[in-house]
């Protein structure tokens, strides 16, 4: 592969000093688990790397009242071992053991999964269910962007080159609610989603639907809650009809932004399958 | 709704090239004075144990400890030919070539040890060699290469054995094919989710017929990894081509099972002696695959009442199968 | 006279030291930032216990420790591993001392090609330091890492039971 210059800054100031003086002809490294496959078949040619895994203010898992700040190279492990976000955020820590395989799990980051804006990116669909919003720095300062802003094109993330994530933000949940992350894929490791399912719901005093939040991943170019389904059974109480219609739903919302694709045959029916089936569970969970 | 279903599959497999290809094995032995042999053949080992069975057959022939043989495999420049480690033919060809060189070499020390001992009637067992009538009358294994050395006894031998069989009748195919036959039989029980098209393989049971395990571990082993094999062909592994390139180019797009992925598997070796095979035994290589797909596809269609004919029964395709040409692909 | 020498200067690589400790040991190298960990340990550090199976990170024959968590070294910048401590099965065992992991591999069979054996190795070894009594399920969990080919992963977990039991 070519070379390129490589910098690996302990601060996040100097971090942001080198993007800000190369914007735009500087590739962000963290675990490396996408970028390094992608540099040896070189589909990518940068002329620098920026490592920011030694960088401390990009790290670490911290609460502050309601809100949860997960820093940027936190690691897929590291979700799945802490007690804060397995208790917080289930769905969360149970996104983070379904990736890839124990190795990478060391490895791949959650600002790298988000910033990969891959349509496979698992870490994307779980965070947008929880409302999540990206902490952004640069040389310029600091912003917040609500993920579902952060990223609307495949492969293509809406922030500027010069900034870099430092972390995640996200709020607790209403004491009741109940999340579940479900993954379907080829096979029970090292596999990448065919799809999944972000499932966030808590039942009312009459077991009507009190909240619902609902991201389908892996089967958009950009996911994105699923607010038609949302809206259709918020307030209902989930019979089994009403549940076989947003099943049904929850396809033909799928098609409305994918059309019809080659996969469209077996995706239509088994994302509603998965989406009535995780449900159920979290209803009966109780 | 997940659906449950038991299902067999069952196999014979010829061992060796047959149809009267060319399929002999040669196998050197050289007895150093010291009584440590060096045993030479072009049989490659690469992990299914072959260099330990040769080892093992040198040692029970001989009755030496099996830590004193140096064995040299698929050398070119000092091994003599014996084929490539291909139709689960090692332990057949190979096996019986070492028992021949064994056995010629135990007959020239035989000789030395009559002369030394006054016997004709001996054993040679766990480093000694004994008459069977009067066990006291007895040489250690390596005195007697000191004595074969010092007597000019040449204790280099070479043997071949030659596994060719002769060929079928081209008009009506019946005929000598292969020198021998390796049969198994496999279980699989499985569940499969119809709402996305996942087969889940429960357990597999496979029984296979080697003749005699040389190796029990060795033997399980082959068998748990062509279970894994036999899985993976079944349910997730797919070569994809585009215009004559392949798309399937990486581990991570053309998936075998994982630690994950393999059931609990259990092993029974059949034993029913081969006259023609080294003690008995036969061979396991192909053999431990071969049943698994269809034990596994016919459990499937055990659990659905549908036969699938597209492979892999993976999730688009099993999907397809119950649901119809609209769903799938 | 330039345009020659600017042709010259293009083909030196400019090398960067990289320390590290490796089995215990401090270690300086000169490397080529494009190069991976899994490069500097087989190639310039000699110790080819580790091997490059896919070299992207699918397989895991490249496992090593480092800071003590099992990582595909393929998938890891060789600088990244500045002031890392990395483990490689070289330091788990010798041919004199050899880790229980290793014993119990031999005693139950785990081993056929040999290939992906040192990863597997290592992602016992980060099990069993992490959780000394684990579950078969959680074994599984460990190994789901590693590919293996010939085994069906049966005698690997079984051995790895063992040597927990035994330690």
């Amino acid at each position: 592969m070519q070379s390129y210059e490589y910098y690996a800054p302990r601060s996040l100031p100097e971090a942001l000093e080198y993007l800000a003086e190369n914007t735009g002809n500087c590739q962000i490294i963290a675990g490396g688990t996408d970028l390094i496959p992608a540099l040896r078949k070189e589909d990518i040619h940068p002329a620098r790397l920026l490592n920011i895994l030694e960088i401390v203010e990009a790290g670490g898992i911290s609460e502050t009242g309601e809100t949860v700040r997960i820093g940027a190279i936190t690691t897929f492990n590291d979700l799945a071992d802490s007690e804060l976000i397995r208790k917080e955020f289930p769905l969360l820590a149970e996104m983070a053991l379904s990736v890839g395989g124990p190795q990478t799990r060391n490895r791949g980051t959650i600002g790298g999964n988000i910033a990969s804006a891959a349509p496979a990116a698992d870490g994307l669909p779980v965070l947008l269910s929880l409302d999540g919003e990206l902490e952004l720095s640069s040389r310029r300062g600091n912003r917040s962007l609500p993920l579902n802003e952060a990223i609307t094109k495949a492969w293509t993330p809406a922030w500027d080159d010069d900034e870099m994530i430092t972390a995640i933000k996200v709020n607790k949940l209403p004491p009741g609610t109940r999340t579940k992350f479900y993954k379907l894929a080829r096979r029970n490791a090292l596999a990448r989603s065919r799809m999944t399912i972000s499932l966030i719901f808590r039942s009312g005093s009459g077991g009507e639907i009190e909240e619902l939040r609902f991201v389908p991943g892996s089967v958009m170019p950009v996911p994105r809650r699923m607010e038609e389904i949302e809206k259709l059974l918020t307030g209902q109480v989930p019979t089994d009809e009403l549940l076989d219609r947003a099943a049904r739903a929850v396809g033909e919302e799928m098609v409305k932004v994918t059309g019809i694709r080659w996969s469209t045959g077996y995706k239509k029916p088994v994302l509603g399958n998965l989406f009535r089936i995780v449900l159920r569970q979290l209803i009966t969970a109780g | 709704m997940k659906k449950r279903g038991v299902g067999y599959g069952s196999m014979f497999y010829g061992l060796g090239y047959g149809f009267s290809r060319t399929d002999i094995a040669s196998a050197t032995l050289a007895l150093n004075q010291d009584g440590s042999i060096i045993a030479r053949s072009g049989e490659v080992e690469y992990g299914q144990g072959s260099d330990t069975v040769f080892c093992q057959i040198i040692a029970e022939e001989l009755g030496v400890d099996y830590i004193a043989i140096k064995l040299i495999t698929a050398d070119t420049d000092v091994t003599p030919d014996s084929g490539p480690t291909s139709a689960s033919r090692l332990t057949f060809v190979g096996g019986n070539a070492f028992i021949k060189v064994s056995r010629s070499l135990k007959k020239l020390l035989h000789g030395v040890a009559e002369e030394i001992l006054g016997e004709s009637d001996l054993v040679f067992r766990e480093g000694m060699v004994f008459s069977r009538s009067d066990p006291e009358k007895s040489i250690s294994f390596k005195k007697l290469a000191g004595e074969a050395y010092a007597r000019g006894v040449p204790a280099v031998v070479t043997e071949w054995y030659n596994n060719t069989t002769h060929d079928v009748d081209p008009e009506t195919g019946q005929g000598d094919a292969y020198a021998t036959y390796c049969w198994a039989t496999q279980m699989a029980e499985v569940e499969v989710d119809t709402e996305t098209g996942k087969v889940e393989v429960l357990r597999i049971v496979a029984v296979t017929d080697v003749g005699k395990a040389l190796n029990p571990l060795n033997c399980e082993a082959q068998i748990e990894g062509g279970v894994a094999q036999g899985l993976g062909y079944a349910l997730e592994e797919e070569i994809k081509e585009e215009g004559g390139y392949v798309k399937t180019e990486t581990l991570g797009e053309y998936m075998i099972p994982t630690s994950l992925d393999v059931p609990p598997i259990e092993v029974h070796l059949l034993e029913v002696a081969e006259p023609k095979g080294p003690y008995g035994a036969k061979g396991v290589g192909e053999p431990a695959l071969i049943p698994t797909p269809p034990a596994v596809l016919n459990a499937v269609r055990n659990a659905l009442g549908l036969r699938i004919h597209k492979l892999p029964a993976n999730l688009e395709n099993v999907y397809q199968l119950i649901h119809g040409e609209e769903a799938g692909n | 006279m330039k345009a020659a020498r600017k042709v010259i200067m293009a083909k030196v690589q400019v090398k960067t030291i990289l320390k590290m400790t490796v089995n215990g040991k401090p270690v300086e190298v000169a490397v080529d930032p494009t190069w991976t960990l899994l490069r500097v340990i087989r190639e310039e550090l000699g110790l080819t216990g580790t091997k490059e199976g896919c070299g992207i990170g699918d397989c895991g024959a490249c496992t090593v420790l480092m800071e003590g968590k099992p990582v595909n070294s393929c998938l890891v910048l060789a600088l990244q591993a500045e002031g890392k401590e990395v483990r490689t099965v070289e330091g788990l065992g010798t041919e004199e001392n050899l880790d229980p992991l290793q014993e119990s591999f031999i005693k139950y069979g785990a081993v056929q090609c040999g290939f992906c054996t040192p990863g597997m190795l290592i992602s016992a070894r980060a099990l069993l330091d992490k959780n000394p009594h684990p579950t078969t399920e959680e074994i599984k969990v460990a190994i789901s890492g590693n590919l293996c080919r010939c085994t069906g992963y049966v005698k690997i977990i079984q051995a790895i039971q063992q040597a927990a039991q035994q330690g």
